[in-house]
């Protein structure tokens, strides 16, 4: 699909800009209209399972409605009190409603544009091209995609310390919180041979031939085409519209 | 970049790893709290999300400490499928300036209980400005924007400045930080 095949440091670099531009915006019509087209834009050219995309979607959700509620109730005192709209039985100023509808889509809008990203890229890929393109230097990247990989390591070694304390008859937690002094029973030594792992692994790379040189060659090439801009374009053109139109309606 | 050594920056992405999952347990915990309590509810427990930063630079003891290793945190989280994406790289390098701040106006030389939970509320002090702008806290109304700030600066001072501290100390017993800075610092005060 188009959005996979884009440059993925591009791709991040352009949906930040757009979470800035979104952040100058106190109404609610933009972030509407915007959302509408970043979610027409994730499934029309990302093809996303929309099962999977509602799983990740819900609890910003959450968040926005807990947004919502809190930013009327905590509202900043409105210019003109008298300008209501009733909501539930009771009379709210028109104001903050407004500006509590704004910022609760404006949470789901940078959701939904962060959502885009997160589904449409591989990861590995947009470290790898966040050297190339953005001059990340090798050593951290390369660091950074070792530093990932131990996460399986890490999984076993937790068992590992829970069967050594389970041995040794320290581990019959119950209750939560006993589960609780478990998991801080098993911290320091998760952390320390999570280091030890760490210093084993620099010091094969650099005896491998790792030097973190930034004239290095690479294996997966990325480069920024003609359908990046394409990508940006139609990215403007969503918030443009969505603007002028909310700017029509006042 | 040539002052680090390689070893440091996996370690700090191996500390990263292990906090980028402790990080992403706490989202879930934060936006509950947000829907019960309004944005307030992630102040409480902001502090967890500087703890890498406080970690490394006492554990490391270098420059860029702080900063690198709060944005190799935040590298590390979207590799773990994070759905906050790219903006969390820019989060946690505004969370990571802030710490660095305070151990840069200690040149770099002192890590005192004083100075690591003054670098926790320099994490808050930044990631506030910076949620200030991004999430629109400018429509809330000032008491209750002081009130985030105020839980903010505790949550950094003790979840990151003395659990960091205590954590970072409890490695250094373990014998794992020989070869690092507060590991020699420790073997100097026993010897």
């Amino acid at each position: 699909m188009f959005l996979q095949r884009l440059n993925p440091s591009y791709k991040a670099v352009t949906i930040i800009v757009f979470i800035i531009f979104l952040a100058t915006i106190f109404e609610p019509v933009t972030p509407l209209l915007f959302l509408i087209w970043t979610l027409a834009v994730t499934f029309l050219f990302g093809g996303v399972s929309l099962k999977k995309y509602l799983l990740y979607f819900t609890p910003f959700i959450i968040f926005a409605l807990g947004m919502l509620w809190t930013s009327i109730a905590f509202a900043d005192t409105p210019n003109n009190p008298s300008d209501t709209i009733s909501l539930f039985g009771t009379s709210l100023p028109k104001e903050s409603v407004l500006t509590a509808l704004a910022l609760s889509l404006r949470v789901l809008n940078v959701a939904a544009l962060s959502l885009m990203f997160v589904f449409t890229t591989n990861i590995v890929h947009f470290i790898l091209s966040m050297m190339q393109q953005l001059k990340l230097p090798p050593r951290i990247a390369y660091g950074v995609l070792a530093g990932y990989r131990f996460l399986p390591m890490l999984k076993d070694e937790l068992m590992i310390i829970h069967d050594a304390h389970r041995i040794r008859g320290v581990n019959q937690a119950k209750t939560m919180r006993e589960k609780w002094q478990n998991y801080k029973r098993y911290l320091i030594p998760l952390l320390a041979s999570a280091i030890r792992k760490a210093e084993r692994t620099a010091m094969a790379m650099e005896s491998k031939g790792f030097t973190g040189d930034k004239s290095r060659s690479f294996y997966r090439q990325f480069s920024i085409q003609k359908q990046d801009f394409i990508f940006s374009i139609i990215m403007l053109i969503g918030f443009t519209i969505s603007y002028l139109i909310s700017y029509q309606l006042g | 970049m040539n002052n680090w050594r390689f070893k440091e920056i996996v370690v700090m992405a191996a500390l990263a790893v292990v906090f980028g999952v402790v990080y992403l347990a706490f989202l879930p915990l934060g936006s509950l709290l947000v829907g019960f309590m309004g944005p307030i509810g992630y102040d409480f427990i902001f502090g967890i999300w500087f703890i890498v930063s406080i970690i490394a630079a006492y554990i490391l003891q270098k420059p860029g400490a702080a900063f690198l290793s709060e944005t190799i945190a935040a590298m590390i989280e979207v590799l773990l499928g994070n759905a906050v994406g790219p903006m969390l790289i820019v989060t946690g390098m505004v969370q990571g300036i802030g710490a660095e701040a305070v151990f840069a106006a200690t040149r770099w030389k002192n890590y005192s209980t004083w100075v690591l939970i003054a670098a926790g509320m320099g994490s808050s002090v930044t990631s506030f400005i910076y949620g200030y702008f991004m999430s629109g806290y400018a429509a809330l109304a000032t008491e209750y924007v002081i009130a985030m700030f105020v839980v903010r600066l505790i949550s950094g001072a003790l979840i990151a400045g003395l659990l960091g501290k205590a954590l970072s100390e409890g490695l250094a017993r373990t014998g794992a930080l020989s070869s690092f800075a507060l590991g020699k610092q420790q073997r100097k005060d026993a010897a």
